[in-house]
C-alpha cells in the first residue's frame, strides 16, 4: 500500500506540474500584447470584381488611412525635394500628373530633373500598381514603391537632392511632424516613412470603372466599332493584344512580363530587361505597360517614340522589325504585322478608349489636397 | 499541500481520490496534446498510418535530352528546324487507377494543376489529398481542363489568369502555350514565331464571320507503365515527363510551313495536337 501511495503521489505530483507547464505555456502565448502607444487605422481595400485577389502590400508597411492621408500631402508638396532654398520645387506630382494617368504626358515625352537632365525612360502610368509583383519600371529593376521613391531622391535626371535635405525640409514644415505621428507613432521624420507613405497613398490608386468595366458588369453596352475592337484586340487572326496586354480574363490589361515587341533591329539600351537578366533573350524586351487609361498616357513605349494611339496601331499594323530576339508571342512578324485594314484600326482604337476610367483621372481622393499641412 | 490534503481523507474518500487520480492524469495529458494548439501553428498535413500522399514532379525533354530553351537545335517529324521559348499548360483530374475497379481521382479543387517552364515552383505539385494505400495499376489525367471546370474568370490571380481564352473563342482558359520559333523553308537565318496553343476551338458558319459553335480540345492522357505500389505513410515521387518532340509527330506529322504561327482560330490544327497529344507524357515512379 505504502508503494501505491507512494506511486500515487507521485502521479499527483506529475500531474500538477504537468498542469502547471501546460498552463503556463498556453498563458505565455495568450498573453495580450502591449498595447502600443499608437494605432493607425487600417485601410479596407476594396478588390474590385475579377481582380486579382493576391496585393503586393510589405508586410510592413499596411495601408492605413493616415499613412495614405501623409503619402498624399507628400506626393503633391513641391518641397519634398528638400531644395526649396535654392529656389527649386520639385515632387512626384511634378512629372505623375493624374489627368495624364500619372504620367508627364506631351509634350514632354522624357521628363526631366530639377537640374534639367532627362530620365533615361519615358514614364510608366501610375495605375494599378498594387497588383505589381515587384517588377516596377520598364526593365522590372525596381522591387517596391518604396525602393522608388528613395532612388527618385538622388536620382540626377529626378530631385538630385539627398534624403537629409529632404528630411529636414518636410521636419521643418509645421504640421507635418504631427501627421508622421498619427501615421507611424512619432513625430520623427526619416527617409523610410517618407517612402512608406507615398508608396501607401500609390497603392491605392485603383482604376476599375472604364467603360469596358461598365460593359463587364453588364451596366451598358458597347458599340459596333468598341465590340469590333475587342474582337481585334483578342484573337490571334486579328490584333493579338490579349496575350501580353490581358482582356476580360486579365482586367490589369498587363500580364507584367517583358517582351521584345519588334520596334528595333540593334539594341544598345544599357537599361532593357536584358541589363537586368542577363539572359540574351531579353534584349530588347521591356515591360508591357497596362493598357487602362491609355488614351491619356502618351507618349507611348519604353522611349517615348510615339505621340498617338494611331502611331502605335499603325506600328503594330505593318512596321514591325524582325531580330532574333523578339518575342514568341510576336507571330505577326511573318508578314511585318497585323496587317489591320484602315477600319479595323479605327474599331480597334474605339475598344482601346473603353479604357479610359474618368472616375480614375477625376477622383478627388487622388488629386492635390486643398490645402498643405503648413496651410491654415 | 495537495497531495497532503489527500492523504488526509479517510478511506471511502480516498477511494473517490482514485477517480482523482485519473482526472488530474487525463486531463494532463490532454493539456500536453493541446500545447500544440497554443503556438497557433497549423498542423501539417502529413500522410497518416491509413493513408499516403504523392508528389508529383514535370519534366520536358527533347529527343529524349532536356530541352535547350531558346536555341534553333531541334528538326520536328516534319523537317522544320525548330527552338522553344516557354510552355505553359494545365493538367487536372488525375486518376489512379487499381485492379479491382477502384480509380482514385485526385478531387480536391486544386485538381487543376499548371506548369510553367519559366517558373519553377510550378514543376513541382505536393497533392493535396491523402491516397489510399495499395497497388496501383495506372494513372491517367486529363491534359487541359474538362467543359465544366473550364470556367472563364475562376483564376483571378497570376500565373493562372494569364492563360485566359478570350470569350469570343469559347471562353475559359488555354489548356496549353507552347511558343518557339521555327525556321520556314528557303530561310536561313530568319525565325520565325509559332504559338501552339491549344484550347476550345470553333465552328464557323462562313468563315471568318460567324462562330456557330465550340468544340473542347482537351484529353485524356492514359501513362504506359505507370502501376506503383503506395505503402502507408509514404509521399511517392512520380515524374511526369513532356517529351515535345511527340507533338508535330504522331499520327499527324505537324508542319509549322503549313499552319504557321498562331492556331487559336484553326481547329483542324488544334484537333492535330489533340490527337498527337496521346503519347507524348511519359511517367517515371521512384521507388
Amino acid at each position: 500500500m505504502q508503494f501505491l501511495n507512494d506511486n500515487r503521489n507521485i502521479l499527483y505530483s506529475f500531474g500538477i506540474i504537468i498542469f502547471l507547464i501546460a498552463l503556463a505555456a498556453c498563458t505565455r502565448n495568450d498573453e495580450p500584447e502591449l498595447t502600443p502607444v499608437h494605432q493607425a487605422t487600417p485601410y479596407t481595400f476594396e478588390i474590385p470584381p475579377g481582380f486579382p485577389t493576391m496585393l503586393n502590400i510589405p508586410e510592413d508597411n499596411p495601408l492605413t488611412l493616415e499613412g495614405i492621408e501623409l503619402g498624399r500631402y507628400l506626393f503633391y508638396d513641391t518641397r519634398l525635394a528638400g531644395r526649396a532654398d535654392e529656389g527649386k520645387f520639385m515632387t512626384c506630382a511634378s512629372c505623375h500628373i493624374q489627368e495624364n494617368g500619372f504620367v508627364i504626358g506631351m509634350p514632354r515625352p522624357h521628363p526631366y530633373g530639377l537640374d534639367g537632365d532627362s530620365t533615361h525612360h519615358a514614364m510608366l502610368p501610375l495605375i494599378n500598381l498594387v497588383w505589381n509583383p515587384g517588377t516596377y519600371g520598364w526593365n522590372g529593376s525596381v522591387p517596391s514603391i518604396e525602393e522608388d521613391v528613395r532612388a527618385v531622391i538622388t536620382d540626377p535626371t529626378e530631385f538630385n537632392s539627398s534624403p537629409e535635405a529632404v528630411v529636414e525640409a518636410i521636419q521643418n514644415i509645421s504640421g507635418y511632424p504631427e501627421l508622421f505621428e498619427k501615421a507611424f507613432g512619432s513625430r520623427e521624420v526619416t527617409l523610410d516613412r517618407i517612402a512608406r507613405a507615398i508608396a501607401q497613398f500609390v497603392r491605392t490608386l485603383i482604376s476599375s470603372n472604364s467603360k469596358f468595366d461598365r460593359y463587364l458588369r453588364g451596366e451598358i453596352q458597347l458599340t459596333q466599332s468598341e465590340l469590333k475592337g475587342f474582337v481585334l484586340f483578342t484573337t490571334e487572326e486579328g490584333a493579338d493584344c490579349f496575350h501580353c496586354h490581358g482582356g476580360a480574363g486579365n482586367p490589369l490589361f498587363t500580364t507584367h512580363k517583358f517582351y521584345n515587341n519588334g520596334k528595333d533591329t540593334l539594341f544598345t539600351d544599357p537599361a532593357d530587361r536584358y541589363s537586368i537578366t542577363g539572359d540574351p533573350m531579353d534584349r530588347g524586351a521591356y515591360k508591357a505597360s497596362t493598357l487602362r487609361n491609355i488614351e491619356f498616357t502618351a507618349p507611348y513605349m519604353n522611349d517615348g517614340r510615339f505621340n498617338t494611339l494611331d502611331e502605335v496601331i499603325e506600328f503594330y499594323s505593318h512596321h514591325l522589325l524582325w531580330s532574333p530576339y523578339i518575342d514568341p508571342l510576336m507571330h505577326h512578324i511573318a508578314n511585318g504585322g497585323t496587317q489591320l485594314t484602315p477600319s479595323e484600326k479605327t474599331d480597334l482604337k474605339a475598344f482601346l478608349l473603353t479604357l479610359s476610367d474618368t472616375t480614375f483621372i477625376n477622383n478627388p481622393k487622388f488629386g492635390k489636397p486643398e490645402k498643405f499641412p503648413d496651410e491654415p | 499541500m495537495f497531495r497532503n490534503l489527500l492523504n488526509t481523507l479517510p478511506y471511502q474518500e480516498q477511494c473517490h481520490t482514485s477517480v482523482l487520480d485519473r482526472l488530474i492524469l487525463f486531463m494532463s495529458v490532454m493539456i500536453i496534446l493541446s500545447l500544440s494548439g497554443c503556438d497557433g501553428e497549423e498542423p501539417i498535413d502529413e500522410p497518416d498510418n491509413q493513408s499516403a500522399k504523392i508528389r508529383i514532379s514535370f519534366s520536358h525533354l527533347i529527343d529524349d535530352q532536356p530541352i535547350d530553351f531558346d536555341t534553333l537545335k531541334y528538326v520536328n517529324e516534319a523537317g522544320n528546324p525548330y527552338m522553344v521559348n516557354e510552355i505553359q499548360y494545365f493538367i487536372s483530374d488525375v486518376t489512379l487507377f487499381r485492379n479491382d475497379g477502384f480509380a482514385r481521382i485526385i478531387d480536391d479543387w486544386k485538381d487543376i494543376h499548371y506548369v510553367d517552364t519559366d517558373l519553377p515552383a510550378t514543376q513541382t505539385w505536393e497533392v493535396y489529398d491523402k491516397i489510399e494505400p495499395g497497388t496501383y495499376d495506372s494513372i491517367a489525367f486529363t491534359f487541359g481542363i474538362v467543359p465544366e471546370k473550364n470556367i472563364s474568370f475562376m483564376f483571378v490571380n497570376p500565373p493562372e489568369k494569364d492563360m485566359f481564352w478570350p470569350e469570343y473563342l469559347g471562353g475559359g482558359y488555354h489548356y496549353m502555350k507552347l511558343n518557339g520559333k521555327w525556321l520556314p523553308e528557303g530561310q536561313t537565318v530568319q525565325t520565325i514565331p509559332f504559338d501552339f496553343h491549344l484550347g476550345r476551338g470553333q465552328v464557323y458558319f462562313s468563315y471568318p464571320d460567324s462562330i456557330t459553335g465550340f468544340i473542347d480540345n482537351q484529353f485524356n492522357v492514359s501513362l504506359p507503365a505507370s502501376g506503383f505500389h503506395l505503402n502507408s505513410g509514404e509521399t511517392k515521387e512520380i515524374e511526369m515527363i513532356m517529351h515535345v518532340e511527340k507533338w508535330f509527330k504522331d499520327p499527324h506529322v505537324y508542319d509549322h510551313d503549313v499552319f504557321g504561327g498562331y492556331i487559336m482560330q484553326n481547329q483542324e490544327a488544334m484537333l492535330m495536337v489533340k490527337e498527337n497529344g496521346h503519347n507524348v507524357f511519359t511517367v517515371k515512379i521512384k521507388d
